[in-house]
């Protein structure tokens, strides 16, 4: 039945090899590079300057999660707890909807242990033991502030730069600006906590906007699918596959010889590429490989596939594997009400990996060019939103000011940067803007926010709008 | 800098740069100085009054903007201001600034010198010029040409030395077309006609078919959703459904019916607007209303309102002007002549409806304004309702008249009415309130319940509320009623502090989060105002008193309703007498009863600001109006009893009311007519439109965009630079509408026929078809672009004539095989010296999968479908289970397939469509391993491929080769070559051997399409593999 080669087959075959030479490379996004020395998808010139970090892991809070019962102290609010939030405190500024229209805004101290924790002396409270461990790793910023008050307005905001949809994320940003230095993983890689619950998520939030769809995030999940469509169709094993794809491969061979198209060159090695990630990811997906103190470090849950803990451990094997952007998404925590129970569920869920995730990475030397980054889209206010009682409370969005903290990948470890009031309501110094924080980002990465631009409906657009600074304190 | 060191400098500028090359540049205005102008100056040079440095701008003539020196001699670059600073040796003076990160590049510097040399003529941007009917170029070749537009292109070509290519082979134009057209490929009888097909008119006989095939109105549609950023979900946060269908319906049915393009533009502008609007002209307006709209609980209404209104601004200009209006929201626009006045002159226009910045959570009301859109049945049976309606009341006019001789009688037998009111629901006068139960004397069973908090104080004896704004007491059970339903509230208040907003008492779900469902009381800087609401604010009727209610006194409240939907039913009587009031709203057409559980309340509402500081007390719920003298009874106790001496007349009203048996029935028989109408109107269905507001709102210019800061007022216009509006057009939507389509305005026709070249050639004539301002691309073949846009407008905006010159004409036709060299010169083929070669779009690339395999439902419009989508999806994101639909909801064309914004279909997006949150013109053609994921794996193309085969092994004939080569017919719609064949049958056979048949049977199982039975399996998995094959290849993915 098989046919034996014709002459014709050495053109077709030069073809070929000439493509895994690396011809189809030449014309291949974020998700192809043929390896380090080209980093197609990369645009020019960069990165600007010597990066501090070549990867970001970033931990989002999603939900704003409550600065005043996590890191920022407030003894004052505690002392005048249920006391009318004075106007000269507020004055005047807007409050969403929810509690805007409160007969009474009381202040609610949190109901929390506070300590201050390591030789850098950084206030945690009892919710976060595991972090309180590492605070002489950590940059906390405490003066973040962001314009928007709403779920959807502000983590669009966070990840894209504007409050508008359509922009492209940090993530795509960094993926079309450094390109990939993996050629079996994407550059953007997004986990999010399996079956959580809360605020709802957007797929806009790793989208890529504006920018090329290569360059948008690619969702790693539990189960049989790890990435969408990444597994063969029930009876296709990767043998039959493989046969299949040389197969293919050759079909189309046929078509470039009378067409001469070089897209077609690409088209071919993406299939490739593809082929390579029905290995590589299920291979990174498979946690069987990782001893059981790891498992002691980032606890038990870490065996659950989908759990925050896992996508912690899962993101720094996929930092090991140099996937340039890891966005985590955790679900839960917009404490309206009854807040003294469920951010414990959130603390108990979040704190222990997270910090485990550090931990980890500075004992493999990955910490020092990994940036760890984590927050959520705003904070919460100093008074109750809902009745105030001895033991609950709740407490609405506050975009005025939060908490979040960063660690390795060039921040200066063991810092508390910024200041709120005593009253936790407004930024009493180095105020840090959203466009900064993602300009520092940035700038940790090699990249000048300013000039990493993307040409679009006759406007340069960057990340940072035309607003950012670097805050050159927070570097190492 | 002296002329020494300026030459110095110069000479290290330009060093090597003298070649050729720089001495043959093309200094064309247009072409080549106004886009480094626009890119490298125009930011500080430009537009934008407010940052304009130094008072320079380039943007105009220079002889518009005198300076000293002057900007440009022409003829003398040396003396000129521009080019002193583009090359001065100090980099700290020299222009552009560094840190602007837009440098120009030595030849860019040389263009200028050579264009100042060469007398620097000025024009201003192309675009903004009316376009110019240019005489048909002189082509060496003649007779290569097809049409008028083929001379533009064979003119390009010849310039550059190129020579066009040879007609494509008719199979691979047949699919070109096909899938241009249609967005699907032909089938096989289609090829087969065409290629058996020797008349000369063959071709046009096929371009024929292709633009009367309803899958036409189908394909064009789609490229319209992407600019109209339609989607069946609202799209922020909780992202949930928004029926809009209909009108992406109409879309299909106005290109298959070929609507003038213009007629196309002003209906969805200015439908509602338009001389006796058909429901259609209605209709088409839902294009404004596309945008994303938020329910996010504790948003600033205003905010988002606002927002929406800027969306409705930024499609406009992107869709139909093809220009960036977004960038002159906060500030005059830095490279095209909109001002930032000018963009809330446009603003304007868009800010005309009864809306709200918030859809209602609670309630599927459609967010106001919108249209009803039932069947002619329904419509027939909603007219007889009416009608009916208005007969009734009519007779109710006539019965009151004859009332007067019953009441004579009645009056004889009795002297008195009885004066404890009857129709009593409600009746509390918190006395005596234990376990936080409120008695209610008129109905023991159903007490009131004190909200936890509330005060009760003394007053006249007995007990009274006293409410804190958080507070609250509610009625369960009590004055549940209807919009059919009359009833009364009568309470008496005590108003201790003035605010902008309290709600006294209300029976609704929320305030915002339930569009104010329900109906409600409140004082309004201590004014009452009475309200029964569907949506807030545009399905309502309301009336406000124009006298505040006097602070720190009781006062006696009563407020009225008839069961007529009209605001001229409802009623408001301060301490028994009718208060002056004025009407808010009238328009109540819909339920006020939804939202879920939400009992009668006093004091307190959800997210809403409650009645803070006062008092309440004897509260009465009655299911009927009352008459005028027993609410002045309600008040002084007194009135009934003197009622006899003191005002007959009115007493007859009374005893009419309460006693009149022939009164009473023809209020039963009202009731129940307009209850039947109401239950007609309430299962009919809606949608969002446009409908002006017959007060035009006052719009203004908001500081940097923000909601909050609002500046001085503007009127509705358009922007000066591109067209005067006209003097004698409304200045409403209309008249921008008209505005918008009036053949003296330069930028709609062209951006539209640039849209239908770019439909046949992947690119248009103008690159950017987004984007004609100033910082796009300028047209490859400027005079062909203004050349069609002319013929567009004459032919009275027929674009199917135009798809069908486009289609015909000797440049479309050409081969898209191509030479190395043309390939090299020409990259990207804008001379078009070669046909189109293009990735086919996702929509197509599934419904081809669908049309090649048999599996395609092709019904014409109707709601969204859920076909096939990895599980947990929706979950994952917002807890909602996607609603995978069956049947025939699996396999209909992709532009039916649900669009959730938050959580689109993931094929469609990894294969490049538009996300559909904001208006996009241009979609990208990207290449990545993702794709190939999805063509391989993703279910619905593993169940085409296996349905595929079945439909081969049937009827491609008896060999496997002939299978095959039907399978890639279908696919490619071509033959497989030799070798092709030869691969494809060498994989067969391999795959044949190869398979076990558990494995076969899990392949074949996939997809809900049955399995065929009477197939070998093995076989049926093999051929499954091959087809598989196919339609990963480049034949099938591509349209060459």
């Amino acid at each position: 039945m098989m046919r034996p080669p014709d002459d014709l087959d050495v053109t077709r075959r030069h073809f070929l090899s000439r493509l895994s030479m690396g011809v189809g490379a030449m014309a291949l996004g974020s998700l192809a590079s043929a390896g380090r020395s080209i980093s197609p998808g990369q645009i020019d010139h960069l990165p600007h300057f010597a990066p501090r970090a070549r990867r970001v892991i970033y931990l989002f809070q999603s939900g704003g999660p409550s600065q005043l019962d996590l890191f920022d102290y407030k003894p004052l609010l505690e002392k005048r707890n249920g006391e009318e939030l004075p106007e000269s405190v507020r004055k005047g500024q807007r409050l969403t909807g929810m509690s805007g229209n409160q007969s009474s805004l009381p202040l609610a101290g949190a109901q929390f242990g506070w300590k201050r924790h390591g030789e850098s002396g950084a206030w945690v409270s009892e919710l976060l033991p595991h972090t309180a461990r590492i605070v002489d790793k950590l940059c906390f910023v405490r003066s973040m502030h962001t314009e928007a008050i709403n779920h959807d307005p502000a983590i669009t905001f966070f990840q894209t730069g504007s409050q508008i949809a359509g922009r492209p994320s940090m993530g795509s940003w960094i993926s079309y600006g450094l390109g990939s230095e993996n050629r079996n993983l994407p550059a953007y890689i997004v986990l999010v906590t399996k079956d959580k619950g809360g605020q709802p998520l957007y797929s806009r939030l790793w989208g890529s906007g504006f920018i090329d769809s290569r360059h948008q995030g690619v969702q790693l999940r539990a189960g049989r699918d790890p990435v969408l469509y990444l597994t063969n169709p029930e009876g296709v094993s990767p043998e039959r596959r493989r046969r299949m794809l040389d197969r293919l491969r050759s079909l189309d061979a046929e078509q470039f010889l009378r067409e001469k198209d070089p897209e077609l060159a690409a088209r071919i090695a993406q299939y490739e590429m593809a082929y390579r990630m029905q290995m590589s990811v299920p291979e990174v997906s498979d946690l069987s490989d990782e001893p059981d103190e790891v498992f002691d470090l980032y606890g038990e849950e870490a065996r659950i596939p989908g759990t925050y803990a896992a996508n912690c451990l899962m993101a720094r094997r996929l930092a090991e594997r140099d996937v340039r952007f890891i966005q985590l998404y955790h679900q839960g925590w917009d404490q309206h009400g009854s807040l003294p129970a469920s951010i414990r569920v959130q603390a108990r869920e979040t704190d222990r990996a997270s910090a485990a995730l550090v931990r980890d990475l500075e004992r493999r030397g990955m910490l020092e060019d990994t940036l760890v980054v984590w927050g959520g889209e705003f904070g919460r206010t100093n008074y109750s939103q809902g009745a105030l009682t001895a033991n609950d409370y709740g407490r609405d969005h506050h975009p005025r000011c939060f908490t979040m903290w960063m660690a390795g990948g060039g921040v200066r470890p063991g810092t508390t940067y910024g200041a709120t009031d005593e009253y936790g309501y407004n930024i009493t110094e180095n105020p840090v803007h959203v466009h900064d924080l993602n300009a520092t980002m940035l700038h940790l990465l090699g990249i000048d926010h300013k000039r990493l631009t993307h040409h679009h409906q006759g406007r340069d657009f960057r990340l940072t709008d035309v607003h950012g600074r670097v805050i050159k304190d927070l570097l190492a | 800098m002296s002329q020494v060191t300026r030459f110095l400098f110069l000479a290290v500028l330009l060093g090597a740069a003298l070649t050729p090359q720089v001495l043959a540049l093309d200094v064309d205005f247009q072409r080549s100085i106004r886009p480094i102008l626009s890119r490298s100056c125009f930011e500080c040079h430009g537009p934008d009054s407010k940052t304009r440095k130094a008072g320079l701008r380039l943007d105009v003539p220079p002889v518009q903007h005198p300076a000293n020196p002057p900007l440009l001699v022409p003829g003398a670059p040396e003396q000129s201001l521009l080019y002193q600073r583009l090359t001065d040796v100090d980099p700290e003076d020299r222009m552009p600034p560094r840190d602007a990160h837009h440098p120009l590049s030595t030849m860019e510097i040389e263009l200028i010198r050579r264009w100042i040399e060469e007398g620097a003529s000025w024009e201003g941007h192309w675009a903004f010029s009316p376009p110019e009917r240019a005489p048909l170029p002189e082509v060496r070749n003649p007779d290569w040409c097809r049409d008028p537009l083929d001379r533009f292109i064979l003119s390009g070509l010849e310039a550059g030395n190129l020579q066009p290519s040879v007609e494509a082979d008719r199979a691979r134009l047949l699919r070109r077309a096909s899938l241009d057209l249609t967005g699907l490929p032909p089938t096989l009888d289609q090829l087969k006609d065409f290629l058996g097909d020797d008349s000369p008119k063959a071709w046009e006989r096929v371009t024929t078919r292709l633009l009367a095939a309803p899958a036409y109105g189908e394909r064009m549609a789609t490229l319209w959703l992407d600019l109209s950023r339609y989607a069946d979900t609202h799209g922020y946060q909780s992202d949930v459904e928004r029926p809009v269908w209909p009108w992406r319906d109409w879309v299909i049915d106005a290109f298959n019916d070929n609507m003038p393009f213009d007629e196309f533009l002003r209906w969805q502008l200015a439908g509602d607007l338009l001389p006796d609007p058909t429901r259609n002209q209605r209709l088409a307006t839902t294009f404004n209303r596309l945008h994303r709209q938020t329910n996010e609980g504790g948003s600033v209404e205003e905010e988002f309102r606002v927002e929406y209104v800027a969306d409705r601004v930024h499609t406009f200009g992107t869709a139909m002007l093809g220009l960036t209006t977004e960038c002159a929201r906060c500030h005059d626009h830095k490279f095209d002549p909109i001002s930032h006045e000018e963009y809330y002159q446009l603003f304007a226009f868009f800010d005309d409806i009864d809306e709200s910045g918030l859809y209602s959570h609670f309630t599927n009301a459609t967010p106001t304004p919108s249209l009803r859109l039932g069947d002619d049945e329904n419509q027939r049976r909603i007219k007889a309702l009416t009608d009916r309606i208005v007969e009734l009341e009519s007779i109710g006019t006539t019965l009151r008249a004859r009332a007067g001789p019953k009441f004579e009688d009645w009056l004889a037998e009795n002297p008195r009415l009885a004066l404890e009111l009857p129709d009593r629901q409600g009746d509390y006068r918190f006395d005596s309130i234990e376990n936080s139960l409120i008695p209610n004397h008129a109905d023991p069973e159903k007490p009131g319940q004190l909200g936890a908090g509330t005060e009760v104080r003394s007053r006249a004896g007995g007990g009274s509320l006293q409410l804190d704004g958080d507070n609250n007491a509610s009625f369960p059970g009590v004055g549940e009623f209807d919009r059919t339903q009359p009833f009364t509230i009568s309470l008496l208040i005590r108003p201790d502090s003035i605010t902008e907003r309290a709600v006294v008492i209300h029976r609704s779900r929320a305030w915002t989060d339930a569009g104010s469902q329900g109906y409600q009381l409140l004082l309004e800087d201590g004014h009452p105002s009475w309200s029964l609401i569907h949506f807030w604010p545009g399905n309502a009727i309301s009336i406000k008193a124009v006298d505040p209610l006097p602070a720190h006194q009781w006062s006696r409240l009563t407020v009225g309703y008839d069961g007529s939907s009209r605001a001229s039913g409802m009623t408001l009587h301060v301490d028994g007498e009718a208060t002056e009031t004025q009407i808010i709203r009238d328009n109540l057409t819909r339920s006020i009863t939804g939202g879920g559980p939400g009992a009668l309340t006093i004091g307190q509402r959800f997210r809403d600001r409650g009645f803070k500081d006062g008092g309440v007390d004897e509260l009465l719920v009655l299911d009927r109006a009352l008459s005028t003298l027993e609410i002045k009874h309600l008040h002084d106790d007194t009135t009934l009893n003197n009622a006899r001496a003191s005002a007959p007349g009115t007493l007859a009203d009374t005893h009419r009311i309460r006693h009149d048996a022939d009164h009473l029935a023809h209020l039963a028989e009202l009731q129940e007519a307009r209850r039947t109408l109401a239950g007609e109107l309430d299962s009919t269905p809606e949608i969002m439109t446009m409908i002006a507001l017959d007060e035009p709102r006052t719009s203004r210019i908001l500081e940097r965009g923000q909601y909050d800061l609002p500046g001085r007022t503007v009127e509705p216009d358009t922007p000066e630079g591109i067209l005067p509006f006209p003097d004698d057009q409304p200045r409403d939507r209309l008249g921008l509408a008209r505005w918008t389509t009036d053949p003296r305005n330069p930028l709609t026709a062209r951006v539209a026929v640039n849209r239908l070249w770019e439909i046949a050639f992947g690119r248009g004539l103008v690159l950017t078809s987004e984007d004609f301002g100033s910082q796009g691309s300028i047209p490859s073949h400027p005079k062909l672009l203004d050349r069609l846009a002319i013929d567009l407008i004459e032919s009275e905006w027929n674009v199917k004539a135009m798809l069908e010159r486009i289609v015909n004409s000797a440049s479309y036709r050409q081969s898209s095989i191509t030479t190395q060299d043309k390939r090299r010169i020409d990259p990207g083929n804008a001379r078009l010296s070669r046909g189109p070669s293009n990735r086919l779009t996702a929509e197509m690339l599934r419904d081809q999968a669908l049309a090649a395999s048999g599996l395609l439902v092709d019904t014409l419009g109707g709601p969204s479908v859920h076909p096939y989508q990895p599980a947990g999806l929706w979950q994952e994101k917002s807890g909602r289970t996607y609603p995978q639909g069956s049947g025939d909801a699996l396999h209909r064309r992709s532009l039916y397939t649900f669009w959730k914004r938050t959580s689109p279909p993931p094929m469609m997006m990894l294969f490049d469509a538009a996300n559909r949150d904001v208006c996009v013109a241009r979609r990208g053609a990207t290449n990545t391993p993702l794709q190939a994921l999805v063509l391989l794996n993703d279910p619905q193309f593993v169940e085409a491929s296996r349905v595929l085969a079945e439909r081969s092994m049937d009827h491609g004939g008896s060999t496997p080769d002939e299978q095959i080569a039907h399978a890639f017919k279908s696919l490619a719609s071509r033959e497989p070559t030799d070798r092709e064949a030869r691969l494809l049958g060498d994989l067969f056979a391999e795959e044949l051997a190869g398979f076990e048949e558990a494995d076969a049977r899990l392949l074949i199982g996939i997809g809900d399409a049955p399995t065929r039975e009477d197939i070998d399996p093995v076989r049926l998995a093999a051929m499954t593999m091959v087809c598989s094959t196919i339609l990963n290849s480049d034949a099938a993915v591509m349209r060459r």
